[in-house]
């Protein structure tokens, strides 16, 4: 009996790891993500460079730049002059397919004769932000990253 | 010592523990969530503007070098803290201050500029062309990738 006694106090005195301490930390993490955290929608970018940023006259391509027209009630237009196509009309439609069409032409022929492709772009101040931003992402998605607004001063 | 008595005193000796364990794992499972699903904020995003939707938009990374614009959808001017920004001289100032501060910084100044996909379109004009003005010629333009 005495014997078992003192086995049974050698158990008791076994070395134990004391978690208190990580539990803090992990508390105190998950409520800093816990405030931290905001449901949002992630945002991204459509980068565009400004006229100012765009190429000087020493280093003019030496292409013809793709001339986009959108006007106030969003129609989206190529070319200029007689040679000017109305493209686009859905406004409701966040595809562009006629303008995308268009666009890998023009890439193609670019690229064709190893030039870079450069577009140009004419926007009625009427015409709404999703409308502009519908253009700018066909011309992404295209891989056109040369792209000049020709109408910042009205 | 009677048998009653020893009974208590063994009693005593169990002492009440609470199992820690399902707390602990479920703790882990909700850090866990949190920290693979949290996003470090680009920018603040001024909930009143509604960006347009743009499925080849990248993705954004660097934060540093961002002057934010917001274009509410009646045309008014706000900055990342949500202060008023009267007209076009505003933004330029605004704009000239920020990028002086990034240029200090070795940072590259752009525009990111938020605006409403229901604003007119003049009105995001007016703030790329005062900020061409103030020497800012790089626009990212905030959008989203889908609707929902």
């Amino acid at each position: 009996m005495a014997r078992h006694r003192k086995y049974q106090g050698a158990e008791e005195a076994m070395p134990a790891l004391d978690i208190s301490s990580l539990i803090d930390v992990c508390f105190l993490l998950l409520i800093y993500f816990l405030v931290a955290t905001s449901i949002q929608k992630k945002e991204v970018d459509v980068p565009l460079a400004l006229p100012a940023a765009a190429p000087n006259d020493a280093e003019m391509p030496d292409i013809d730049p793709l001339f986009i027209k959108v006007d106030a009630n969003g129609a989206i237009f190529t070319g200029a002059g007689s040679s000017q196509q109305m493209l686009d009309t859905d406004t409701s439609s966040r595809e562009v397919p006629q303008l995308s069409q268009q666009l890998q032409l023009y890439v193609a022929g670019a690229n064709s004769g190893g030039k870079k492709p450069l577009v140009q772009i004419w926007v009625d101040g009427g015409s709404n932000q999703q409308r502009v931003i519908d253009v700018l992402n066909a011309l992404v998605g295209a891989g056109i990253s040369s792209v000049t607004f020709t109408d910042l001063v009205d | 010592m009677s048998s009653k008595l020893r009974d208590a005193a063994s009693a005593n000796d169990e002492e009440c523990a609470l199992d820690m364990s399902p707390m602990i794992d479920m703790v882990f499972l909700l850090l866990i969530f949190f920290v693979v699903n949290s996003n470090a904020v680009i920018v603040k995003q001024d909930v009143k503007v509604r960006p347009p939707i743009a499925s080849f938009g990248k993705k954004q990374e660097d934060k540093n070098g961002r002057i934010v614009v917001n274009v509410l959808p009646d045309g008014s001017f706000t900055t990342e803290r949500g202060e008023a920004l009267e007209d076009e001289t505003a933004i330029f100032d605004m704009v000239k201050k920020a990028k002086e501060q990034n240029d200090l910084k070795g940072y590259k100044s752009k525009l990111h500029l938020r605006g409403d996909k229901d604003a007119v379109f003049k009105h995001s004009r007016k703030a790329i062309a005062a900020s061409a003005g103030a020497g800012v010629d790089q626009v990212m333009f905030a959008t989203f990738v889908t609707s929902k």
